[in-house]
């Protein structure tokens, strides 16, 4: 079987400025920190992003000033605070948001995975959202009736993300994954993507895979690279590996409050560090994260 | 509300309080063997609570895609590992808000919010200055499906003239937009039922689907309500009561379900 595992910094090198990234993680779980450091550090810019719940992988891509559109459901790091960085760039109009619902966009990127073109749903109706949408973004929503019973529904444009970044804790060289606890929307948005891009957590032997293959939710063959990384997702979550980190949290959730300590914060822990394994060091090394490492029972 | 809260505790002999009442309120509005999509705070509070009195056959989703979890430990939020322990299935968006919410089979979603207007339509999305200027906040997430989807819609919010204004800032999550029906809004899900807050309980079971006074909560005055509500209520002659809290109702909420007071201050 093929060796996909690359670096980080390849693959992002890989990536064009301009491109439409969906991104895998749901607030403050499983956010792809590693991979969403490594754009900022190669500064790829003009981009869009899509998911669900946003968290702090997107809120740091748009803190550094690389985002120019958001498609999303959306987002909060939990009791940690609002996304700022995000809500600042909507307040101001840095951004194009299309702003929806959890479900339109696992729809939308269902849409996209199975190659159709759109999908009609029953939420956003006489919504806001809708109506602000119907104006401002067309391409991505219209009204629309069931052919059959006439009933209304909104008929949503399937997504087809040009690369979709997935974390996860295991996966083995060929990209075959397993997602432990809740998978929010990681599977449509996985196979939607015209490029899928896993990062885990940890690196097994496909026969580890093989022996229960029924847990596989994203198959190799689809997959292009893999990233091994380690508390790759820091400060976030990983179900089953480690909990987030709260005091890291707590000191984000006070540096994105303004563009200046945003700017002190992508400083001292993304450019400042060479790597992920620099940036583990400087948010406490092996001793901090073996303080959140999860116990087996519970899994956080 | 501290103040209200202040009253209520002075008032109750047994010191119970506008939280407790509140979410004891909500407990009630689930009936056994029916299926809820909750948030994480005291629309979990009062499911759990629920499901240890009079509905042991409650099941319970969470959008994240968790049903039917045991936590032991609080949570700060839905991405939070500790609310999926002891679940029995793990999936998604497409089977929680999709398979079962869209396919119509929740009964009840309960859902919070920065407002709720007199249609009972949610603003989860943004705040405006005096100027119009907008403060975008979390938005929908699963929120505009569970209220659009849903067959009964349970909103939970503190009681305040800001939070419960005329109209809504944004409409996030549709209730009886501007009176209309749910039908006549193309929307499948029955629509908001209950606005529990800590001053009272509303409901929309009148034909011009505006929020009317359901019961007040004791310690409560007529002219408080109306002082910390944005929009004109009705309000019954004689005044209904919500009903405390039973004594086994607050043993469960204070020591088992919420000991360290995490969503019951």
């Amino acid at each position: 079987m093929p060796d996909k595992v690359k670096s980080v910094a390849e693959v992002v090198r890989s990536i064009p400025d301009g491109s439409h990234i969906a991104l895998g993680g749901f607030a403050i779980a499983r956010n792809a920190i590693v991979f969403a450091h490594e754009v900022i550090r190669q500064q790829k810019k003009t981009l869009t992003l899509s998911q669900g719940v946003m968290g702090m992988e997107t809120d740091l891509l748009v803190g550094a000033g690389l985002v120019s559109k958001i498609i999303v459901g959306g987002g909060s790091l939990d009791r940690f605070g609002p996304v700022r960085c995000i809500n600042r760039a909507r307040d101001n109009g840095a951004i194009v948001h299309i702003d929806s619902s959890s479900l339109s966009l696992a729809f939308g990127y269902l849409a996209g995975a199975l190659g159709i073109s759109f999908i009609p749903i029953k939420s956003l109706l006489a919504s806001e959202m809708m109506e602000r949408l119907e104006t401002a973004a067309p391409d991505y929503l219209r009204r629309g009736k069931c052919p059959f019973t006439g009933e209304d529904f909104v008929f949503l444009r399937g997504i087809t993300p040009d690369v979709s970044v997935v974390h996860v804790p295991i996966a083995d060289s060929n990209g075959n994954c397993w997602i432990h606890g809740p998978r929010w929307e990681n599977e449509e948005q996985a196979k939607a993507g015209k490029r899928l891009i896993v990062v885990t957590e940890e690196l097994v032997p496909t026969e580890y895979i093989q022996r229960e293959p029924e847990r596989t939710v994203i198959p190799g063959h689809r997959v292009e690279a893999v990233i091994h990384q380690p508390f790759g997702a820091h400060p976030t979550s990983v179900f089953g590996c480690y909990d987030y980190d709260a005091e890291h949290l707590k000191l984000y959730a006070e540096c994105h409050k303004t563009p200046e300590r945003m700017n002190q914060y992508l400083q001292d822990y993304v450019f400042g560090p060479r790597d992920h394994w620099e940036y583990l060091e400087k948010v406490g090394g092996l001793r901090r994260m073996n303080e959140i490492k999860a116990e087996a029972i519970f899994g956080y | 509300m501290a103040s209200i809260s202040a009253e209520l505790q002075e008032q109750a002999a047994s010191g119970i309080t506008a939280s407790e009442i509140m979410v004891t309120a909500a407990a009630h509005e689930v009936r056994d063997g029916e299926t809820a999509v909750v948030g994480i705070g005291l629309p979990q509070v009062a499911c759990v609570l629920a499901r240890q009195t009079h509905a042991p056959r409650l099941s319970m989703l969470l959008e994240i895609g968790v049903a039917d979890m045991s936590p032991v430990d609080i949570a700060v939020g839905l991405a939070d590992s500790r609310i999926f322990y002891r679940a029995t299935c793990w999936s998604g968006f497409l089977d929680t808000l999709g398979m079962n919410l869209h396919r119509g089979v929740v009964d009840v979603g309960f859902i919070g919010g920065l407002e709720v207007d007199r249609f009972g339509n949610v603003n989860t999305t943004l705040t405006k200055d005096a100027d119009g200027k907008e403060h975008y906040f979390n938005g929908s997430a699963g929120g505009n499906d569970v209220a659009s989807l849903a067959n009964r819609v349970v909103v939970i919010v503190r009681h305040g003239k800001r939070k419960l204004p005329d109209a809504v800032a944004y409409l996030t999550s549709p209730g009886f937009v501007n009176g209309r029906s749910r039908r006549d809004l193309g929307l499948r899900g029955g629509g908001p039922h209950r606005v529990i807050t800590d001053m009272a309980v509303l409901g929309f079971d009148n034909p011009s689907r505006t929020a009317s006074l359901v019961s007040m909560h004791p310690g409560i005055t007529v002219e408080q309500l109306l002082d910390n509500t944005g929009f004109p209520l009705e309000i019954p002659n004689p005044v209904p009561m919500t009903p405390l809290p039973s004594k086994e109702e607050l043993r469960l909420l204070r020591e088992e379900i919420d000991p360290g007071k995490m969503y019951l201050r």
